[in-house]
């Protein structure tokens, strides 16, 4: 979580599955679908899948078959037949070195299989989100889609790379074994299973119980990431208001906390391989004590109570496996729950015909109405058209609705009805690509890359040549900021930027956009941590650039927008007045007093 | 770290021994399985007549004996967990405090991203590790000696050649650990670069659909997780060798066994039982050399991360208190003399530059200047958020660096560029720096920072939660509860970082006039863009690279400064007019 482009927001990610968004219990309660999902990420590599079973199967063979011919070794020796054990050994040999290689190509194979899974996986999730709504990043914590990404993809890969073979030759073993069993003798094969019984019934209830502790630490530890990204990001206001000793409490009290659930929800875990232990070797003396009894009473062989006794160990130990990595299992079927639940996210609807070559640049809002949530409008009947090639520039108090207009233009955000025209065509009929790429944007809170800032400012022009970058740098004020870095325009930008001013940010950013060439310039809040001074050369060197274009300009600072062709002042969702500086100011509206507030609370 | 350990050493301790107890009674157990076949099925001493009862009574201590390991094996994960969480907890709980006394110069070098995955990541690294070491590997440990004790006391011989094989084994297994150690390294950069990727686009998701970079971002996330997978499949193959390797050499003892076992029943040296029971034995072993290796994954794995948290532990704090603890007379002046100051993480070249400046208290004092100047940095150094490089800074006529490090941020309040706020009530966020203030108070700070405006009409008022994903509070009103709770600390110096930018001009004109009329007394520091923000200063300081270029008051400065008036034609030249 290392590069912030956005430190605000950034600051209160809430580890890794924020309380907030944590939904109680996280059973998975759709284990069903998502196992159906997760085996079509098998399914692509059906090849691999079939070549692993394959393998496996000799190596549960070969698993099989050792104890036997070991036995057989020993009965050789016993038997006092010395010269047929060479011919013994020298199979013994082979099965061993064929359950060796077998071994490696399951190793090799499983390790294959799970990243190209994993691998497939993230480029998935990756696809979708940068896809997704920005409506769905606005209204969801950003820790939390973070870590279906890096938590949750990661418990899917270390149990596919871990566990899956040894749940596959697992599984074939006891089916294996089951069948001998019964074929030997289906009494002793049926107590057996009681132990079976005893053992699923035992490691159902067990995991319910470990499931709520591990809910809870697993909540308790969200909290206490929290409070560490909370802290630690905003340290400064942590130290400038002397309150590290109340954090470092706050801090060791949900740690306890942590600790304690911790230790119990552990425990519980770590009980579960000593009791299947004592349930397998009750589960050993059973068959000895009914084998015997069968055997004395003529039922069976005393060799079928001996192989008896070697098929319960061998039935065991895979129990023994699959119940461990039972949990492991588990905690990747909830963490592909969650992942999928991303993927199942519906992305933006990127479709449209019309394209905007040709495109002047006139805008037109037309009785649009708007609302982020259902009840709480924030666009009342909006109606505004912007000629082409014109400046036009939005002012009102915060919560006026300005940027809602810039979300609804770049459709970030769709109108609840109402309509956006460009050029005469609804945007909604332009592909969604094809109106972003003729617009270019610049916000207030800077988005930066953690690359060199030739590679940011190349961004939004990846076929610029360096002339042109040159030319966007000079016209944005940046270049003489950026000649002072030792290395120029390969400076690194670290942690995204963080090692520049937020004014400095907002240059880069500028300079960004102007090298986009866009149709459309839209600068919301672009120069607010800018001096005026620079702000000013940066204008002056608009105005060339944007020529022929259209651009659409928030701003608080009234200086920012004094010179464009129409001021558009807003108040709560709907327009106030409109006109150019001088127009507005002897009007003696809204806009008057929003530019003498400038002076009457000072001039006393 | 180990020094943490205290009170926990003893769980530490009792853990190895109840597994002990586990091993020893897995131990015990073949040897009464073979009694229940030997003589219980098989009758061997009984005319190969079985004996049920026998293999009863047999059972039920055998079944005495798999409970007590049972019970020594949860006792065992019962204090091998008491031990790791609480020593876990223990340092993690350490390396927040540290984190907490450190300067701005050493979280910058850890940078606090790093500083998190630290205190949540690898704190679970560490106690994973803690519970390997004192169970996993004790086990494993006890099984493998127990084992080759064993084999050893059933035959010479067949010690000799299991003492000949394990080198073998033993240096295969240290060559792999060794070969993928440096892989984990390598992988965590990995996955930081995957998960900053991923990060970037979620943090910047409106630049990314605004340039439509999507397939470009594609592109770079492609890369990154095909790095990723690649090391991650390196390491996996090279692991995928050792199993299968170590098993080769251990079955192949087992074949020497028994012809070796063969020669000696031949000459009349052993019995086939004992032949038998080294084999077993040696698949004991065997099982313990697999466990061996997959512990020390986990160990150099967790080795590393302990190594990032004792980077934290041995840090000493480099801002550390003075001894001055009494009062001072004067209450909010501030001198710098001579003060220069570059970023220790920067390219060197200064920041500020032999800065000379007075402040008298109750002055209002402004300053103005571009982007980059070295305003935040100024004012950075009153707190000693930094330490200047050369030259001295006085607060009330005491060297910053002689205070308490609590005294002297408790003269000071600063409204930060970048207000940070808490994700929990507005009213916590605003208590913040005095947590006991009354209602009343906080109801003036809020007025005062014109904030009680928005907060009174919001359904919760005070208790409403400052949410994330910025749709709860917009920057203005961020803002203006960071000025709030600055205003609410009650502090003789009271600094506004560039911390009205996202005001309206109104709004903030109210601010500055509660300012003049409830705050006389109090030092007031505007740093702005603005020049309606500091224009009614006693003040105004002009900075430019690092030096403060001029210092008078408005009309002055207009008059002598060339800065000052090309900064005020760019902002009020029309206005201006109307003004006058």
């Amino acid at each position: 979580m290392s590069n912030e482009n956005k430190p605000k927001v950034n600051m209160r990610i809430t580890g890794m599955r924020g309380p907030r968004n944590y939904s109680a219990v996280e059973k998975p309660k759709e284990g069903k679908k998502t196992l159906m999902k997760l085996l079509q990420y098998f399914s692509k590599e059906l090849n691999q899948v079939i070549l692993l079973i394959g393998v496996v199967i000799v190596v549960v063979l070969c698993s099989v078959f050792a104890p036997s011919m070991q036995s057989k070794a020993v009965d050789t020796i016993a038997a006092g037949e010395f010269d047929r054990l060479s011919g013994v050994l020298i199979g013994m040999i082979f099965l061993y070195a064929l359950s060796c290689l077998g071994t490696l190509f399951q190793n090799l194979i499983s390790a294959v299989l799970s990243q190209r899974i994993v691998k497939r996986m993230r480029e998935d999730l990756f696809e979708k989100i940068v896809n997704l709504p920005i409506k769905y990043i606005d209204t969801h914590s950003h820790g939390d889609i973070m870590s279906r990404m890096t938590n949750d993809v990661e418990n899917i890969s270390n149990t596919v790379s871990q566990s899956l073979g040894s749940l596959v030759s697992g599984v074939l073993t006891i089916m294996g074994t089951v069948v001998i069993m019964l074929w030997y003798c289906w009494q002793l094969a049926l107590l057996s299973c009681s132990t079976v019984i005893l053992t699923v019934f035992v490691t159902k209830y067990l995991s319910k119980v470990m499931r709520g502790f591990f809910d809870k630490r697993q909540l308790i530890l969200g909290e206490l990431n929290g409070i560490v990204e909370e802290k630690v990001m905003g340290y400064k206001t942590v130290v400038a208001y002397n309150r590290q000793q109340a954090v470092i409490s706050e801090f060791e009290k949900s740690s306890d906390e942590l600790t304690k659930t911790g230790i119990i929800a552990e425990v519980f875990g770590s009980s579960m391989g000593p009791v299947m232990n004592v349930i397998n070797n009750i589960g050993f003396v059973i068959i000895a004590v009914f084998g015997g009894y069968f055997a004395i009473n003529g039922l069976i062989t005393i060799g079928v109570v001996s192989a008896f006794i070697v098929y319960a160990k061998q039935f065991g130990r895979p129990i023994n496996e699959i119940a461990q990595v039972y949990g492991q299992i588990q905690t990747a079927m909830a963490s592909a729950e969650r992942i999928f639940a991303v993927m199942d996210e519906k992305g933006e609807n990127k479709d449209g015909a019309a394209d905007m070559t040709e495109a002047r640049g006139v805008i037109a809002f037309k009785d649009v109405n708007f609302s982020y949530v259902e009840g709480k409008q924030v666009l009342y009947d909006f109606n505004l058209t912007v000629n082409a090639g014109s400046k036009v520039a939005l002012v009102g108090a915060t919560g006026s609705g300005k940027t809602t207009v810039v979300n609804l233009l770049m459709r970030f955000y769709d109108v609840d009805n109402g309509e956006i025209l460009i050029d005469g065509v609804n945007i909604k009929d332009i592909a969604i690509d094809e109106l972003r790429r003729n617009t270019a944007i610049v916000l207030q809170d800077t988005v930066l890359f953690s690359d060199t800032i030739r590679n940011n400012l190349k961004y939004s022009n990846l076929d610029a040549t360096d002339e042109e970058m040159y030319a966007a740098a000079e016209l944005s004020n940046c270049h003489d900021m950026i000649k002072h870095f030792s290395d120029k325009y390969d400076t690194m930008l670290t942690e995204g930027g963080q090692n520049l001013s937020q004014g400095q940010r907002q240059l880069l950013s500028i300079g960004r956009a102007f090298l986009a060439d866009p149709k459309i310039l839209i600068l919301d809040e672009a120069t607010s941590s800018v001096d005026t001074r620079t702000e000013k050369h940066i204008q002056d060197a608009m105005v060339n650039i944007m020529k022929d274009r259209t651009s659409l300009i928030i701003a608080h600072r009234l200086s920012t927008i004094r010179d464009a062709d129409m001021i558009v002042v807003m108040d709560k969702g709907r327009i106030q007045e409109t006109g150019n500086h001088t127009e507005l100011l002897k009007k003696k509206g809204k806009y008057y007093e929003l530019y003498m507030a400038q002076f009457e609370g000072n001039a006393t | 770290m180990f020094k943490l350990l205290k009170k926990y050493w003893f769980f530490a301790l009792l853990s190895p021994i109840f597994m002990f107890g586990e091993v020893a009674m897995d131990l015990i157990q073949p040897k009464m399985m073979r009694i229940i076949v030997d003589e219980g099925v098989l009758g061997l001493s009984n005319n190969n007549i079985g004996d049920l009862g026998l293999i009863a009574s047999i059972g039920i201590r055998m079944i005495i004996v798999v409970i007590l390991g049972g019970i020594s094996g949860v006792l065992s994960g019962v204090f091998a967990n008491l031990f790791s969480q609480q020593w876990g907890n223990e340092i993690r709980k350490a390396c927040f405090e540290r984190v907490m006394s450190f300067s701005f110069q050493q979280t910058d070098k850890f940078s606090t991203g790093s500083l998190v995955t630290r205190i949540t990541n690898d704190v679970t690294q560490v106690q994973n590790l803690a519970t390997q070491t004192v169970r996993g590997f004790v086990r494993t440990t006890l099984l493998f000696f127990g084992g080759i004790y064993c084999v050893t006391s059933l035959d010479l011989k067949f010690g000799v050649v299991l003492a000949c094989s394990l080198p073998f084994v033993v240096c295969g297994v240290v060559f792999f650990i060794a070969k993928a150690t440096p892989f984990f390294d390598v992988l965590q950069r990995k996955l930081d670069r995957v998960n900053s990727v991923v990060q970037e686009n979620v943090a910047g998701a409106r630049v990314v659909k605004a340039y439509v970079k999507e397939d470009y971002e594609r592109n770079r996330f492609g890369k990154a997780n095909k790095e990723l997978v690649d090391t991650q499949l390196r390491v996996l193959k090279l692991f995928a060798f050792m199993t299968p390797l170590a098993n080769l050499v251990l079955n192949i003892v087992v074949v020497v066994i028994i012809k070796l076992g063969a020669v000696e029943v031949e000459a009349g040296n052993t019995t086939p039982g004992s032949v038998m029971a080294s084999i077993t034995y040696l698949s004991q072993i065997m099982h313990s050399v697999l466990m061996l290796a997959m512990i020390f994954q986990t160990v150099s794995r967790g080795k590393a991360s302990a190594n990032r948290l004792n980077e934290i532990l041995v840090t000493e704090p480099a801002i550390a208190d003075g001894s001055f603890d009494g009062d001072t007379d004067l209450k909010g002046k501030i001198e710098f003399k001579n003060v220069s100051f570059a970023y220790p993480q920067g390219n060197g070249e200064p920041v500020l530059k032999d800065i000379n400046l007075t402040i008298n208290q109750g002055e209002t004092f402004g300053i103005l200047g571009a982007t980059g100047c070295g305003k935040s940095s100024l004012v950075n150094l009153i707190p000693r958020f930094y330490d200047a490089t050369k030259g001295d800074i006085l607060v009330d006529g005491v060297n910053v660096k002689d205070y308490k490090l609590k005294n002297l941020r408790d003269k000071i309040a600063i409204a930060l560029q970048k207000s940070e706020l808490f994700n929990t009530s507005i009213k916590e966020n605003i208590i913040w720096g005095r947590p006991n203030a009354a209602d009343a108070e906080i109801k003036t700070a809020c007025d005062n920072a014109q904030a009680s405006e928005f907060i009174n009409v919001r359904p919760e008022g005070y208790d409403s939660i400052v949410a994330e994903g910025g749709m709860s509070l917009s920057g203005g009103q961020k803002q203006r509860i960071a000025i709030s709770r600055a205003l609410l600390k009650n502090s003789e110096i009271l600094i506004f970082d560039d911390s009205t930018s996202a005001l309206d001009l109104k709004t903030e004109a109210r601010l500055y006039n509660a300012l003049k009329r409830d705050y006389k007394g109090v030092t007031k520091i505007i740093i702005a863009q603005r020049i309606a923000s500091v224009m009614q200063a006693d003040r105004i300081a002009v900075m430019e690279n690092g030096q403060i270029e001029a210092c008078d008051t408005h009309s002055n400065l207009l008059k002598t400064s060339e800065i000052y008036r090309d900064i005020y034609d760019s902002q009020l030249k029309d206005g201006g007019e109307l003004y006058e």
